[in-house]
């Protein structure tokens, strides 16, 4: 999807550049394979574009010009419609499914506006609406209290203790970072992906995210919301 | 950012976070932060005391004898609308930096496995 916005914009000078928030590079590389990208495809396992452009879940994107200024803040980034606007709910699904599935529903479906003010940007550069000028973009940031600082801390502590094969001591690492910065959906679904059963295996996979988390995404999910889930792109 | 020590010369702090000690106090681009009796004679910095002063979180794991140094915190997570300098690794490991785009509009996407 990416690859083929970068294909179509190319020309107009704008250049996809895709980041992969992923502890394990090695987790991101059968899918940078598939998506064949001729755009950077880059790998940021210490989550540092979180503290950098405000990146707190994914997916999120984030507008810099030709002069390295950025223009749009870190937003959820669609190009598509919502999958979920479609979908039935009815009482047959299983109550778990159902509350997900219509907080799904809550999520921005703003596929095709945000993929419009795209190209209106690579059209008319900074004469598009879209493009915010410096101060906005520095308005629309959030603010940066000492515990996401903290957070981050505490994350990259266990990102470098998962990296050297201590993953159980990683956890209670992973666990401040959640209490300090609980927006931060990145630190969180990292690594409740880590916690995770290994493929194949027997044991229900939520459930042992839930024995070392004491929660899971999809519970965290419903108790958040999908209007809540991330930032919804401000156009 | 990792440390295995809290023993660093200003220059090594410089060269982790871009903090320089400077006459002013600690400087990085046009931003100065005082940062009095941080120095001392032989170049060392008070790690603590400049992180605490740059709001940077300083946390310890003496279990594995390493510390995290957190980024700044206070006031918006944009002082500038002009885009931090990043370099980051391909899947090959090759690395890549935001800057050798100047020129280009650059859409930055986050994504993941999971």
């Amino acid at each position: 999807m990416w690859q083929a916005l970068h294909a179509q914009l190319e020309s107009a000078a704008v250049t996809v550049v895709t980041v992969a928030l992923d502890v394990d590079p090695e987790k991101a590389r059968p899918w940078i394979e598939a998506a064949a990208p001729t755009h950077p495809s880059l790998i940021d396992s210490e989550h540092r574009i979180d503290e950098l452009f405000g990146i707190s879940n994914v997916p999120m994107a984030v507008w810099i010009n030709e002069t390295g200024t950025i223009v749009r803040n870190a937003e959820a980034a669609a190009l598509e419609p919502s999958k979920y606007a479609a979908i039935e709910i009815t009482d047959d699904f299983p109550e778990s499914i159902r509350a997900v599935l219509t907080e799904m529903k809550q999520l921005p479906d703003i596929g095709e506006a945000y993929r419009a003010a795209i190209i209106d940007w690579a059209e008319r550069g900074m004469d598009s609406r879209f493009a915010l000028d410096p101060d906005e973009v520095i308005r629309r940031s959030r603010p940066r209290p000492v515990e996401h600082s903290r957070a981050a801390a505490c994350f990259e502590i266990g990102r470098h203790l998962h990296e050297q094969g201590h993953g159980q001591a990683a956890i209670p690492w992973w666990k401040q970072a959640h209490r300090l910065f609980p927006d931060n959906w990145t630190y969180k679904r990292q690594a409740w992906t880590l916690a995770s059963t290994p493929d194949g295996a027997d044991s229900d996979k939520a459930q042992e995210v839930h024995d070392v988390y004491g929660t899971s995404w999809s519970e965290a999910f419903v108790q958040t919301g999908g209007a809540n889930y991330t930032v919804v792109p401000n156009l | 950012m990792l440390l295995d020590t809290l023993e660093l010369t200003t220059d090594e702090f410089e060269a982790v976070t871009g903090w320089a000690a400077e006459p002013e106090g600690m400087c990085k681009g046009d931003i100065c932060v005082p940062a009095p009796d941080t120095v001392t004679a032989d170049g060392h910095l008070d790690v603590e005391a400049v992180a605490s002063r740059l709001g940077m979180a300083l946390v310890a794991d003496p279990e594995h004898g390493i510390w995290a140094l957190g980024p700044e915190s206070g006031g918006q997570a944009l002082s500038t609308a002009v885009a931090p300098e990043l370099e980051l690794p391909d899947a090959d490991g090759n690395p890549f930096k935001l800057s050798s785009l100047h020129g280009r509009k650059v859409l930055l996407v986050a994504w993941a496995s999971w």
